[in-house]
């Protein structure tokens, strides 16, 4: 295992895998409250579409991740606050249609070099150190911004309209929150993928909660088993050569049905 | 004063018409119960008072303001139906209490003092640290009106504040309202289904089913002619209290049909 660390590309995996484990443990805890799972998730596969669009036009498929993720966030957050369109319905076609945009680019792309296997579920050897700086540089701004308004986020999650009546001004929280979830989803595709990169933002919370009730620790266990689960789905995928994100989520998921296993059976001791 | 001012409103939401032509006026300290039928209009009339409903004709003026600036003062409770507050949120009642001093520049050790006596206010000292979310109904209530009233409101509103606290307990209930407005002067606004109930505690009742029918002393309202403007034709009205020896339930306060 030493050598293992030793070598810098699995040294690159592990920082930035630490650090997503810490951003998007805290982001799962306000996914998990206000129930957006499905946002998320439309949110990381409209993002496959903006990052094939930077790899045909040759230009920074993170930057076109990031416009793509945005958009779409902005727009499914618009959608679901005016509730003119059901929700599901617009996420269900925004997705979609990013997906089958990014699969008709990529295939069209001069600069298709890459597998497409690595945006869907993550590929570790291509985490850079420039990659690790940026996530390093985000995750310190996002949770300082967390960490100054965190009263306030959470008054939100309680309940947005009382929130609203209590002064708080809901939409910046609403919409800062969206914006932090988007590039924080296209910054984890490098690990899990676009297709496992929500349930990251879902697990680590939903997990916790199975254990504590209270919010503190609910955050804390997030934090701490997301980085074990990352770290171990690093080496697993690295030993048994298997793509990352699918490692780490399945152990994840894994860990989550046994947490919910056990519970149930010591509520009927 | 008139703490609230409502003029001319009409609410249409997705092209219906939902609130025609309210003209309303609460004054401070006063005591109001909103009631009506069910898809009356009850909660949209409270919401659009709050600023939470903005496409509106008329005018709203609360605290001599528009509802978008008055809410900025912090000066305004509003308590949701139950229904609308996750129910196994991750907050102690301590915590959902404190929400309500968001605003105030005060240290946390204080704040937490001010928001356990709020908790022993509301008859719910001892509990501070049990998860929200394991409360009973009415003990869940209780701690949401006392996030509503920590933070020192002039105006409360409740959108049917007694739903799941039982008979005996909405007696105490109301009896605690009236005695939040005696001791602190603040101003409730209430909507209800419990129009026996809410008749002995309130200064007064506003009729709602799309447009304002009856607004006045409770004593009036309790007419055949306006109940059937209200709710409709032939209308049986059957109130059950705890002085009435002959009632074997309590679970029907009013029956109407069309």
């Amino acid at each position: 295992m030493i050598e293992l660390i030793s070598i810098p590309f699995v040294q690159n995996a592990l920082i930035g895998g630490i650090i997503l484990s810490v951003l998007l443990s805290v982001l799962s805890l306000f996914i998990y409250l206000k129930s957006w799972s499905f946002i998320n998730v439309g949110i990381s596969h409209a993002t496959f579409g903006g990052l094939a669009l930077g790899f045909f036009l040759g230009l920074s498929p993170t930057f076109f991740g990031i416009v793509f993720a945005v958009i779409t966030g902005f727009l499914i957050g618009y959608i679901s606050r005016k509730g003119q369109i059901h929700e599901d319905i617009s996420i269900g076609i925004l997705f979609s249609v990013s997906m089958a945009l990014g699969v008709i680019l990529i295939t069209l792309s001069p600069n298709y070099n890459t597998d497409l296997f690595t945006f869907l579920f993550g590929n570790i050897l291509t985490i850079s150190r420039e990659d690790i700086y940026i996530l390093a540089f985000f995750t310190v701004f996002s949770l300082a911004f967390i960490y100054t308004f965190f009263d306030r986020i959470m008054y939100c999650c309680y309940n947005e309209e009382v929130a609203y009546v209590s002064g708080i001004n809901t939409t910046f929280y609403y919409y800062s929150l969206i914006l932090i979830i988007a590039v924080a989803t296209v910054l984890s595709v490098k690990l899990v993928g676009v297709i496992l990169a929500s349930a990251m933002m879902i697990l680590p919370a939903a997990f916790s909660n199975q254990i504590f009730w209270h919010y503190r620790g609910i955050l804390l266990l997030s934090i701490f088993m997301s980085i074990v689960m990352v770290v171990a789905g690093i080496f697993v995928s690295f030993y048994f050569d298997l793509p990352s994100g699918a490692t780490i989520v399945f152990l994840y998921s894994s860990l989550f049905g046994f947490a919910v296993l056990i519970k149930k059976v010591l509520q009927k001791v | 004063m008139n703490i609230l001012q409502i003029k001319n409103l009409t609410v249409e939401i997705d092209k219906i018409l939902i609130l025609k032509d309210i003209n309303l006026e609460v004054k401070k300290g006063e005591i109001i119960a909103i009631v009506g039928p069910n898809g009356g209009g009850k909660t949209t009339l409270i919401k659009t008072a709050l600023g939470l409903i903005k496409q509106y004709k008329g005018s709203v003026r609360i605290l001599g303001k528009k509802p978008e600036e008055a809410v900025k003062t912090g000066k305004i409770g509003y308590l949701p139906q139950k229904a609308q507050i996750p129910k196994n949120f991750p907050f102690s009642a301590l915590d959902v209490v404190l929400l309500g001093l968001i605003n105030k520049k005060m240290d946390k050790k204080e704040k937490i003092e001010l928001a356990k006596r709020y908790i022993f206010f509301v008859g719910m000292e001892g509990f501070e640290n049990h998860p929200y979310g394991k409360l009973s109904g009415g003990q869940q209530q209780r701690i949401s009106i006392a996030r509503v009233l920590v933070s020192d409101p002039e105006i409360i509103f409740l959108d049917e504040p007694s739903t799941g606290i039982d008979f005996v307990a909405q007696e105490g209930f109301y009896d605690f309202l009236k005695k939040i407005r005696d001791e602190k002067g603040i101003t409730v606004v209430m909507v209800s289904h419990d129009i026996g109930v809410v008749g002995r505690f309130v200064d007064k009742v506003a009729g709602l089913n799309r447009f304002l029918h009856y607004y006045g002393h409770p004593r009036g309202f309790f007419q055949k002619h306006i109940l059937e403007r209200l709710y409709g034709s032939d209308v049986e009205l059957v109130i059950h209290s705890p002085e009435c020896v002959t009632c074997e339930h309590f679970h029907s306060d009013f029956k109407g049909e069309k």
